[in-house]
């Protein structure tokens, strides 16, 4: 029989209702069987119109054969050709390599590098530049019909836009691909190997080279190779929550226990981790036709997000196409009603609008933004897109798992009690600090029985590494216990030897108990010691005493009472708790020589005594509450997703903050004033502990409604899928969502995500392929400076964008004059092109350098479509206030300089035409003097310099004021960035090589320019300053103002 | 691109910051930008208080003469005539009396004379202007022949030396025009010898030296009777004065000057 899953499979196509279930099988099991697990494999349901569009139906619609777990042994052999006893023959191995292909997962399908490549020059600011290169050509095109000597200054200026777009592109491409192979060495180099019988014998071969038919053995501690169908198990059991988020351990073994194939026993997953004993299984799928290659291939359907940097620049792209399109056709119209030939104007339309393009821009940006995320990649944060540097600082809702990312990921013993009381063990990271009474005798009793019911064991050769960080042979409890012990009592293993274990019953889930007996380190004491630990309502149930101060008191119903209280106490903190218990054998009963047989449990197991509980929990990394406090302030609301139990879920987002101390939910609101939780008021809750269960029965109006009215929400049992749905809700808000995720399951969710940030150290590949930043190590706090980062270089991308686009003012209206009132061109092409691309480009990186204003970590996310990065205000300020000033300044040095060598300004209106012909060599001055054409050009190259001194010196200026916006030079302190005056020295340092070192390149048309002429313009430039202190003042005295609304950008 | 800037158009007209209220933000550009242009005019007024009105402050971009040719070329330094079209060099005749007026002995008679062959120095505050006496160029002074040679095949081109404030040509300046066709190499030059009289420097400035004559060099080019369609390139060159300079590879009119004279039938 075809499982059912080929149904939901194909199916998903025509309902998009069906999606939910496929993994989980179809509806009707569901119907009849309630179990817990099923909803979360609900997920996407919300996705399949997407993904249908994304043409997957295809790959959907392949049957997918899955009724492995319901036959026979047998019934395996024959259909996949095989031996459970000699396994397949080397040949057939072979042959089925060749047919099926690696056992690995295809990585999602990689852009071709020259297409990654490619796409770096076409982005929005790209996009601009092309089209001012193609207008250059399109202008030079037009002058060479008309005039076969026409100047090549077109040519170069397009030319050399084309060359911008490319090395800005290779820069950026270079960039990322840094990134990428910093990620690439997190992949674990060494290849997986697995235990397969051929040909008879056991051999160790790589995994990838598994074939479904192939008998495999795998022992606690390894990943499942493929996926396979347990033929027998001892003991084993699997850690599935890299595919469904349960992360308690399952046992395994060979029974088909249900008709879901995820939910029966008999069927181990690729990508899941035996945690221990050992099993054998028979391949029945390999590589991408496993379950969770299903799943990673669901991640290439979502499709990804533009970034709102991305946005951002798309919208400063319109302005200033629009501004300069707008110039253009003003000036084309007034120079055709001034009587030029209309192909002049054309070439004037042209001029213009190439001017207004940014030249600098691209390539400072792409700067700047990496210079961001080197900056992020030192605090941990690996930025693999350039664009999404700015994303985190943009975020406002953060979907962060817990294990691992909120926590340790490591389980730790957090409170103890015994003699009647709670006590409180550090779960720091590195426990150092055990505060509690250890003086009791109670202790001493309880932490024998730690130590010695206990198999975890430190691997050997770790002398010299810290406990906490000794890697251990165990389960996550009994690792727990082990370096607790050894933190408080010194060498563990020295004690165990000390209390030679003579029988064992490990623990397993009929009994849910664990019972050693040792013989006691007193050698006068010849009695055997009887250790036990397990479910505390199980180990209650074996005593008849219970140990308080050191001495055995009978087990009362007060004691009994007083247990209780104090195990429903730590299980609402969400931790597990385990009870332990001992009993001292009678050694007349149990002499010496006494050979105990766990199985006929020839051994009293009641009547013990009762020591004490001992609770532990994945506690919150010790950073992250003050983190999760930073993102409150911040202004970014922090949900929890994970997978965990609702308690446990709860009690960490209580304390990392997630749930404020304050808050409470409805349950809580329901237990405070004994009502059900029906009769709440459910927006009187502040706070909302949302199950998967509950989550999959919700329409996305309702996930709107808790997204939207929830300060504190917690997402429990959810499966990675429903993180999608929960991204998508917060998407619908209008907020730009990060995700953490590390499983290949959350690679949609990160995908969907606006920016998907993936751990490092955890995170699977798939993750890592589908994330946008990877956290190197894995915590939560990092994002929080990611954040910081990504904030301060949104505020300083507007500094530098206004610094940039003041001085296109500066080097437009030259060219407007020159079109209307006929003055010699004030500034050629040329020289523009080295204020662009030459003094002004370290300025403006210099400004990413700039620290934060105020505290950038107190405001609120800037809202994505009403704080733009060029918004009104910047672009008028800086065109029509500081770039206006500049130009008048920039014109003072031009007429100083005309006017000192006999051309008054007067004399140069209308001069254009009679200046530029070739053939009239005796142009006179205002005194008389006449002037050969060479002598004009070089006296208008002189003109030029004189220009470009005048914007560099007011762009000295402007690079002062735009270090901060709102605050005053001083308050930000001068010369706090020193990468500011860096950038005025080389500023001035590229101007002064210009000019007098290059004065003599005739093809530059720079010239030696007299020293006074580099101090006209410094007036304008101071008062240029004062000008914006002004502003700021007022901006900072009246707040809100009609002033404020204006000026401030 | 046009959609564009519609797109900014509307944003920008919109009314929600800028411009609202209207009444405000005009005043505040009015008088930001009358204080503007209050303090470019002030910054224009200072600078130009700083200039001399009689000489420039600096003369260091033109420290040698341009040489330049009339008639004055249109679009190249090209003459084209037709001995029997007159139709052909008439505008060519107009521009040289036009040139010339200043040159009559009317216009000069105010002028003073000036002793030959030295620098005429002055000290102010009055700058006398001297003598050019027209008849110094001979058969293209246009006295005698009010067709300046056109007529005959023989076409006269006056040479100018660029007024430069304060220049004192070293030695004996003179303008040498040579023929670059073998075939014609009747080219002659009037004064004799193309000599410039030292007694036109220095130039004291169109305010100061009211009426100066700069002095004129003609070049008188001798198409052979029968010699017609012919085409002679002439190149002239300031030459016996040290600090003149008649070489440089950028400015092809520094102390030099080349036309072509086309005669056609």
């Amino acid at each position: 029989m075809c499982f059912p899953l080929t149904t939901s499979w194909r199916a998903f196509h025509q309902t998009p209702e069906i999606y939910s279930v496929e993994l989980s099988g179809t509806k009707d099991i569901v119907k009849t069987d309630k179990g817990d697990g099923k909803e979360k494999y609900r997920g996407l349901k919300n996705n399949c119109l997407e993904l249908k569009k994304k043409n997957h139906t295809e790959e959907f619609q392949k049957e997918l054969h899955l009724d492995d777990h319901k036959l026979s042994n047998r019934e395996l052999e024959k259909k996949y050709g095989t031996d459970i006893i000699t396994g397949l023959s080397s040949t057939r191995a072979a042959e089925l390599l060749a047919r099926d292909g690696p056992n690995s997962l295809t990585p999602p399908k990689q852009t071709p590098e020259i297409v990654k490549f490619l796409k770096q020059m076409v982005g929005g600011f790209s996009v601009l530049l092309w089209v001012g290169a193609f207008l250059c050509w399109i202008a030079f095109g037009i002058e060479y019909s008309s005039n076969k000597s026409a100047s090549l200054n077109n040519v170069y200026l397009g030319s050399v836009l084309v060359l911008v777009v490319i090395f800005t592109g290779i820069f950026a491409y270079y960039q990322e691909a840094k990134s990428t192979n910093i990620m690439s060495s997190f992949k674990k180099m060494i290849p997986q190997q697995a235990l397969v019988i051929r040909d008879s014998e056991k051999k160790t071969i790589p995994s990838e080279h598994l074939v479904v038919g192939d008998i495999v053995e795998v022992k606690g501690g390894d990943q499942i190779p493929a996926d396979i169908r347990v033929l027998s198990s001892q003991g084993c059991r699997v850690d599935n929550s890299s595919l469904t988020g349960e992360s308690e351990p399952q046992p395994r073994s060979s029974e088909f226990t249900h008709e879901n194939p995820l939910e029966t026993k008999n069927i181990c997953f690729y990508s899941t981790t035996c945690l221990e004993g050992t099993v054998t299984g028979m391949v029945i799928n390999t590589g991408d036709r496993t379950i969770i290659g299903h799943i990673a291939s669901l991640a290439s359907g979502v499709g990804n997000e533009k970034t709102p940097i991305a946005i951002e620049i798309e919208h400063f792209v319109h302005i200033v196409a629009g501004v300069a399109v707008s110039i253009g056709i003003l000036f084309f119209i007034i120079a055709v009603s001034m009587n030029y030939r209309v192909l002049d104007s054309i070439i004037f339309l042209i001029g213009i609008i190439v001017a207004n393009v940014p030249e600098g821009l691209l390539a400072t940006v792409t700067v700047t933004l990496s210079l961001t995320a080197k900056r992020m990649a030192k605090k941990n944060c690996l930025v693999k897109n350039l664009e999404a540097v700015e994303t985190l600082g943009s975020t406002s809702i953060i979907c962060s798992d817990k294990t691992g990312t909120l926590t340790q990921n490591r389980m730790t013993v957090a409170h103890l009690w015994f003699d009647n009381q709670i006590f409180v063990a550090d779960t720091s990271e590195n426990h150092s600090n055990q505060v509690f009474d250890q003086s009791s005798r109670t202790w001493a009793s309880l932490s024998k029985i730690i130590t010695l019911c206990n198999r975890a064991e430190f691997k050997p050769g770790q002398e010299n590494v810290p406990i906490m960080k000794k890697a251990v042979i165990g389960d996550a409890s009994e690792t727990a216990l082990l370096k607790f012990s050894e933190v408080i009592l010194g060498d563990v293993m020295a004690i165990r030897k000390r209390n030679r274990k003579v029988a064992e019953i490990p623990f397993n889930s009929t009994n849910k108990f664990q019972l050693s007996i040792h013989e006691t380190d007193d050698p006068h004491d010849k009695r055997f010691l009887m250790v036990m630990k397990g479910a505390p309502e199980r180990i209650l149930e074996k005593c008849n005493t219970i140990m308080i101060n050191g001495e055995e008191h009978p087990l009362d119903e007060s004691t009994a009472k007083a247990f209780h209280t104090a195990y429903m106490e730590l299980g609402g903190l969400g931790e597990r708790v385990l009870g332990f218990c001992h009993l001292y054998l009678p050694a007349h009963e149990f002499p010496e020589t006494y050979k105990f047989d766990t199985d006929a449990m020839n051994f009293p197991t009641s009547n013990l005594c009762f020591v004490g509980l001992l609770s532990m929990i994945d506690p919150p990394r010790s950073t992250v509450p003050d983190a999760v406090t930073k993102c409150r302030s911040a202004g970014i609301k922090v949900i929890m997703v994970t997978g965990d139990h609702p308690i446990t879920a709860k009690a960490i987002a209580k304390s990392v903050g997630i749930i404020s101390a304050n808050s409470e939910t409805v349950e809580d609101i329901a237990r405070r004033l004994s009502i059900a939780v029906e009769q709440v008021n459910k927006w009187d809750a502040k706070a909302a502990v949302v199950t998967g269960m509950e989550l999959k029965d919700m329409s996305s109006e309702q996930v709107d409604e808790i997204l939207a009215n929830y300060q504190e929400i917690v997402f429990a049992r959810t499966s990675p899928q429903q993180k999608l749905i929960i991204v998508e809700g917060c998407q619908r808000q209008d907020a730009v969502v990060a995700v953490t995720g590390d499983g290949v399951n959350d690679s949609p969710a990160l995908k969907k995500a606006d920016i998907g940030v993936a751990m490092g150290i955890a995170g699977s590949d798939a993750a890592k392929n589908a994330a946008d930043m990877v956290l190197l190590d894995d915590n939560f706090a990092s994002i929080v400076t990611g954040v910081e980062e990504g904030r301060l270089i949104f505020d300083n991308l507007k500094k530098t964008i206004a610094y940039t686009l003041t001085k296109n003012i500066a080097e437009l209206c030259p060219f407007l004059i020159y079109i209307i009132v006929g003055l010699p061109l004030p500034i050629g092409t040329i020289t523009i092109l080295f204020i662009d691309l030459g003094t002004d480009i370290i300025p403006s990186i210099a400004l990413a350098y700039e620290k934060a204003e105020s505290d950038i970590m107190n405001r609120k996310p800037r809202h994505k479509k009403k704080d733009r990065l060029v918004n009104q205000p910047l672009a008028v300020y800086s065109y029509l206030h500081i770039g206006l000033m500049q130009a008048l300044g920039a014109f003072l040095v031009y007429f100083t300089v005309y006017a000192q060598e006999g051309f008054l300004p007067r004399t140069l209106i209308n001069l254009r035409v009679e200046w530029e012909k070739d053939f009239v060599n005796d142009l006179e001055d205002s005194y008389g003097q006449e002037w050969t054409r060479y002598q004009r050009a070089y006296l208008e190259w002189t003109g030029y310099t004189a220009f470009f001194v005048g914007i560099l010196v007011q762009q000295i200026a402007d690079l002062i004021i735009r270090k901060t916006r709102r605050n005053s030079i001083f308050q930000q302190g001068a010369f706090r960035n020193k990468v500011i005056w860096v950038g005025i020295a080389s500023q001035i340092i590229i101007g002064l090589v210009l000019s007098y070192g290059l004065g003599s390149v005739t093809a530059l048309s720079f010239t030696m320019l007299r020293a006074q002429y580099w101090f006209v313009a410094v007036p304008h430039a101071i008062l240029i300053w004062v000008y914006d202190e002004v502003r700021k003042l007022f901006i900072r005295l009246y707040p809100g103002s009609w002033w404020d609304k204006n000026m401030y950008y | 691109m046009l959609s564009e800037g519609d797109i900014l158009f509307s944003s920008l007209l919109s009314s929600r910051s800028l411009f609202w209220p209207p009444g405000l933000i005009l005043l505040f550009y009015l008088v930001f930008y009358g204080f503007l242009a209050a303090l470019f005019s002030f910054t224009m007024w200072v600078m130009l208080q700083t200039l001399n009105d009689e000489v420039p402050k600096y003369r260091d971009q033109i420290p040698s003469p341009g040489l330049m040719v009339f008639p004055k070329p249109v679009t190249a330094l090209e003459y084209t005539f037709s001995r029997s079209d007159p139709t052909s060099y008439a505008g060519y005749i107009e521009d040289l009396k036009e040139f010339l007026k200043p040159y009559t002995l009317e216009e000069q008679k105010n002028l003073t004379v000036c002793p030959d062959g030295a620098l005429f120095e002055q000290k102010g505050p009055v700058y006398v202007a001297c003598q050019f006496p027209i008849s110094l160029l001979q058969a293209c002074s246009g006295m005698n022949d009010p067709d300046f040679g056109y007529s005959q095949g023989n076409p006269c081109i006056l040479v100018k030396m660029n007024r430069i404030i304060g220049l004192k040509p070293e030695g004996v300046p003179r303008i040498d025009c040579v023929s670059k066709n073998e075939d014609i190499p009747n080219v002659a030059v009037y004064p004799h010898n193309g000599m410039i009289d030292l007694k036109y420097f220095p130039y004291y400035g169109k305010k100061l030296h009211v009426g100066y004559l700069q002095p004129l060099v003609a070049v008188q080019v001798s198409f052979a009777p029968n010699n017609t369609g012919k085409e002679v390139t002439v190149e002239c060159k300031i030459d016996g004065s040290a600090n003149l300079k008649s070489q440089d590879d950028r400015d092809k009119f520094l102390g030099r000057v080349m036309f072509k004279i086309t005669a056609r039938a």
